[in-house]
C-alpha cells in the first residue's frame, strides 16, 4: 500500500510537469492549427541560460531570466520565420519546426558539452517525509506552481480580451478577422505563453528529483514525453492537457512497477492509442464535424 | 557539359582505386617478421630503438574524466619504463587517439592506428570493443580493455587486466555479508544496465545469490534511463536489503539519491565504473555515502605503497588534472603490457605473433598490488579474482576511501565464468 501511494505521489509530480508542457503544444495549437514540434527546443533555451546565468545572478534572477528568454525564444521563432511563412500550410509549418528544433537543440547540446548541468538549485535532492511518504520537493513545487499558473491560464483564456479573441480565431479563423481580432497578435502572444510554460517547466525537468539527469538530450526527450499527453487530452482542449499530463505521469509511474520498467516507456504510447481509437480527438477534444 | 564531368568523376574515382590498391600491396608485401637490433624478430609498431604501443581513449566522451586519468597513468607507466632504460633495450612510445565513447569514430580511427603499433595498452569501452572485435583478431593485434566483462575472454586478442564485472559483484557481496549487512536467505535488488556491463555484473550476484539463498529483484535499464525513482520505490517495497548497481555514474547517483530519500537506507554495491568524483559536485552528493564500489584497482587514495608513489608522481606531472581510480588502472595496463614484452624479449619474438604467445605463458605477474596477481595461462577464465573495497568519502582525494585491502572471496574462488574452461 506504501508502495502504490508512493508511486501515486511520484506520478501526480511528474504529471503537474508533463501538464504544463502539454499546455504549451496547445496554445500554440489552438490559435495557429500548427503542431509545434520545437517545444523541447525552447525548454533547453531556458534552461541553458538559467544554467549559465545562477552563478552570476543568482539562482532566482536567472531563472526569472530563463523563462523570459524561453518566452521570447517563442516570440522570435513565430515572428521571423513562421510568420513569413505565408504560403506554408499547417503541416508545412510544422515540419518547420521540426528543422527549428533540431537547430537549437545541437547547439544548446554542444554548449553545455559533457557537463549536464542540474538548475533546481533551490529545491533538488530535499525531499519532505510524510509518513511512509516520501515526497520529492521538486515535484511538489511543480505541483504547486503548476497549479497556479495552469489556472491563471484557463482564467485568463475565459475572461481576458486575449482569451477571446484566441478563442474566436480558433473558433472561425475568417470570422475573427472580420470582427477586427488581430490574428498576428493572437499568434504571437500563444507563443509568447508556450515558450514561458516551457521556461518554467524546465527548471523541475532538469533535476536529481525528476529526471535524475541534468539539462541534455534527455531534458529534450522528457519533453516530447508531454505530446502524447496533448495528443490524449486532445490537442486543442486546455483542461485536455491537463488531465493528459496527470495521466501520463501516473501511467510511467505505475506501469513501471506492476508491469515492468521497460513497459513503462511504450504504456504511455498504448495509452495514447487506445483513446486515439475510442475518442480520435483526444479525451476533450472539439470533434471535427463536416458537412457532406 | 554531363559527360564532362561525368569522365571528370569517374577518372578521380579511378585514381584514388589505383592509390588505394598501390597502399594495400605494400602493406601485403612487408615481410611477415624480420630480425631487428638484439636479433629480435619484429614485425609492427616495433623499430630497433621504439616500441609503439596504441591507446584509444575517451578525451571528450561520457568517460572524458575517467578517460583522461586511464591516459595519464598509461603515460606515466610509459615515463617510469623509459628511464630505466625502456624494454628490450627499445624505448614505449605512446600514440594515443580519442574515440570519444563511439564505436563508429572508434572504427574510422582504428585502420589509421592499426599499422603503427604493436598492441594497444588501453582499448576504452565495451561497445568500442564489440566494434572492433574482428578487427583485433584479424589483425592479431594484443589489447588490454579499459572495460571489466568476462564475456570477452573468448576473444584471444583481450588481455584483461583485472577482476571482472561479475567477480567484482561476488566478491563485494561477500564482503557486504562479512560486514553484518547481508544474511543467508535476504532479498537484494540489482539495477543493471542493458548489454555486456550490465549483463556481466548480474551474473555476479546471480552466483552468489545461488550459494546463499537470496532473492534478486532484477531491474533492467538502458543507457538514457536516468530516473531510477520508480525502481527503488518498487524495491523498497520487496524490502530489499543491498542494492547493487551495475549502470553508469549518473544512474547510480539517482538510485542512490532515491535510497536515502524514499527511507530505504540500504547499503548499495557498485562495479567499478559506477562512481564518478564529479558526482559529489552533484545534488544527490549527501546520497552517496551508502555506495561501496568493487574494483580491482585500488581507490586514488590508498595507501598502498605503489598506489601511493603513483598517485604521488601524477600530481606532480598534472597538478591540475582531476583525480579519479583510472590513474592506477592506467598504470597498471602498462604494468602488465612490460611483463609480456619482457617475456617475449626473452623469447627474442618481439611480433604481434610473439607477443600473443608470450602472453600465454604467464602464470603470475605482479604488480604491487596494483591488482591481484595474474595468470594468462587459461584462456577463457578471468586472469585474477581479488578486489579492493572503496567506499564514498568526500574528503578523501578521488572521492573514495578504500575500507577492504586486496582480497579475495571464497566464493569468487568457485565462480566459473563463461568461457572457462
Amino acid at each position: 500500500m506504501t508502495t502504490f501511494v508512493q508511486l501515486l505521489v511520484n506520478g501526480l509530480g511528474k504529471g503537474a510537469v508533463y501538464a504544463l508542457l502539454a499546455l504549451g503544444f496547445v496554445v500554440i495549437f489552438k490559435a495557429t492549427e500548427v503542431v509545434n514540434f520545437a517545444h523541447g527546443s525552447l525548454v533547453l533555451v531556458g534552461g541553458y541560460l538559467v544554467y549559465e546565468l545562477k552563478d552570476a545572478l543568482g539562482w532566482p534572477t536567472a531563472a526569472v531570466v530563463g523563462v523570459l528568454a524561453a518566452a521570447l525564444a517563442g516570440l522570435l521563432i513565430e515572428r521571423a520565420l513562421l510568420a513569413n511563412a505565408t504560403s506554408a500550410d499547417h503541416n508545412g509549418l510544422a515540419l518547420l519546426t521540426i528543422g527549428i528544433d533540431v537547430i537549437i537543440t545541437e547547439e544548446i547540446v554542444r554548449r553545455v558539452g559533457a557537463d549536464i548541468p542540474f538548475i533546481g538549485d533551490p529545491y533538488d535532492a530535499q525531499p519532505i517525509q510524510l509518513g511512509a511518504v516520501t515526497v520529492f520537493r521538486t515535484q511538489a513545487i511543480a505541483l504547486v506552481v503548476g497549479a497556479v499558473l495552469i489556472a491563471a491560464f484557463l482564467l485568463a483564456f475565459r475572461y481576458s480580451s486575449w482569451g477571446v479573441a484566441m478563442r474566436a480565431q480558433a473558433e472561425n479563423r475568417e470570422a475573427a478577422a472580420l470582427m477586427g481580432i488581430r490574428s498576428s497578435r493572437v499568434t504571437a502572444t500563444a507563443w509568447l505563453v508556450a515558450g514561458a510554460l516551457a521556461g518554467v517547466a524546465v527548471l523541475f525537468i532538469a533535476t536529481q528529483d525528476f529526471s535524475g539527469a541534468g539539462l541534455g538530450r534527455g531534458t529534450h526527450a522528457i519533453a516530447l514525453v508531454a505530446f502524447p499527453a496533448a495528443i490524449l487530452g486532445g490537442l486543442d482542449s486546455t483542461a485536455g492537457a491537463v488531465v493528459g499530463g496527470i495521466v501520463v505521469g501516473l501511467t510511467e509511474a505505475l506501469s513501471a512497477q506492476y508491469i515492468s520498467f521497460e513497459f513503462s516507456k511504450s504504456a504511455v504510447f498504448l495509452v495514447m492509442l487506445v483513446v486515439l481509437v475510442v475518442r480520435p480527438s483526444g479525451l476533450f477534444g472539439t470533434k471535427e464535424l463536416s458537412r457532406v | 557539359m554531363i559527360p564532362g564531368r561525368r569522365a571528370a568523376v569517374l577518372a578521380a574515382a579511378l585514381a584514388s582505386t589505383l592509390v588505394l590498391a598501390a597502399c594495400g600491396s605494400t602493406a601485403d608485401q612487408q615481410p611477415a617478421g624480420e630480425a631487428g637490433a638484439g636479433g629480435v624478430k619484429t614485425d609492427k609498431g616495433v623499430t630497433d630503438t621504439t616500441i609503439t604501443l596504441g591507446v584509444m581513449g575517451d578525451n571528450t566522451g561520457p568517460f572524458k574524466n575517467l578517460g583522461a586519468g586511464l591516459n595519464a597513468g598509461n603515460q606515466l607507466w610509459a615515463d617510469d619504463v623509459n628511464a630505466a632504460g625502456g624494454i628490450c633495450g627499445r624505448q614505449i612510445q605512446l600514440e594515443v587517439v580519442d574515440h570519444g565513447y563511439k564505436a563508429d569514430t572508434a572504427k574510422t580511427l582504428y585502420p589509421q592506428l592499426e599499422p603503427k603499433v604493436l598492441g594497444m595498452v588501453q582499448l576504452l569501452g565495451s561497445p568500442v570493443l564489440a566494434a572492433l572485435k574482428q578487427n583485433l583478431i584479424d589483425d592479431n593485434l594484443l589489447a588490454a580493455p579499459a572495460s571489466w566483462s568476462s564475456e570477452v575472454l573468448n576473444n584471444p586478442s583481450i588481455m584483461m587486466i583485472g577482476t571482472t564485472y561479475d567477480l567484482e559483484i561476488v566478491n563485494g557481496l561477500a564482503y557486504l555479508q562479512q560486514q553484518g549487512l547481508l544474511a543467508d536467505g535476504d532479498k537484494i535488488g540489482h539495477i543493471y544496465i542493458d548489454g555486456e556491463y550490465g549483463g556481466n555484473g548480474l551474473k555476479g550476484s546471480q552466483y552468489y545469490a545461488e550459494q546463499h539463498g537470496l532473492t534478486i529483484t532484477e531491474a533492467k535499464i538502458t543507457s538514457t534511463d536516468n530516473d531510477l525513482t520508480g525502481i527503488v520505490t518498487g524495491m523498497r517495497g520487496e524490502g530489499i536489503k543491498v542494492l547493487v548497481l551495475t549502470t553508469t555514474p549518473s544512474q547510480s547517483a539517482s538510485a542512490l539519491a532515491a535510497n536515502q530519500a524514499l527511507g530505504l537506507n540500504v547499503p548499495v554495491l557498485g562495479n567499478n565504473p559506477t562512481f564518478d568524483p564529479a558526482l559529489l559536485d552533484s545534488p544527490a552528493a549527501g546520497a552517496l555515502g551508502a555506495l561501496y564500489v568493487a574494483a580491482s584497482s585500488p581507490p586514488f587514495s590508498s595507501e598502498t605503497p605503489k598506489a601511493v608513489e603513483v598517485a604521488n608522481e601524477y600530481k606532480q606531472k598534472y597538478p591540475s588534472a582531476p583525480v579519479n581510480a583510472g590513474v592506477h588502472t592506467g598504470y597498471v595496463e602498462g604494468m602488465v603490457w612490460q611483463a609480456v614484452l619482457e617475456k617475449a624479449c626473452e623469447a627474442g619474438d618481439l611480433s604481434r605473433a610473439g607477443v600473443a604467445t608470450a602472453l600465454t605463458t604467464l602464470t603470475s605477474v605482479k604488480t604491487d598490488d596494483l591488482v591481484t596477481e595474474l595468470d594468462y595461462s587459461s584462456p577463457g577464465a578471468p586472469p585474477t579474482r581479488g578486489v579492493y573495497i572503496a567506499k564514498v568519502d568526500p574528503a578523501a582525494e578521488g572521492g573514495l576511501t578504500e575500507v577492504a585491502p586486496l582480497f579475495t572471496a571464497s566464493e569468487a574462488e568457485g565462480y566459473k565464468a563463461p568461457y572457462q574452461q
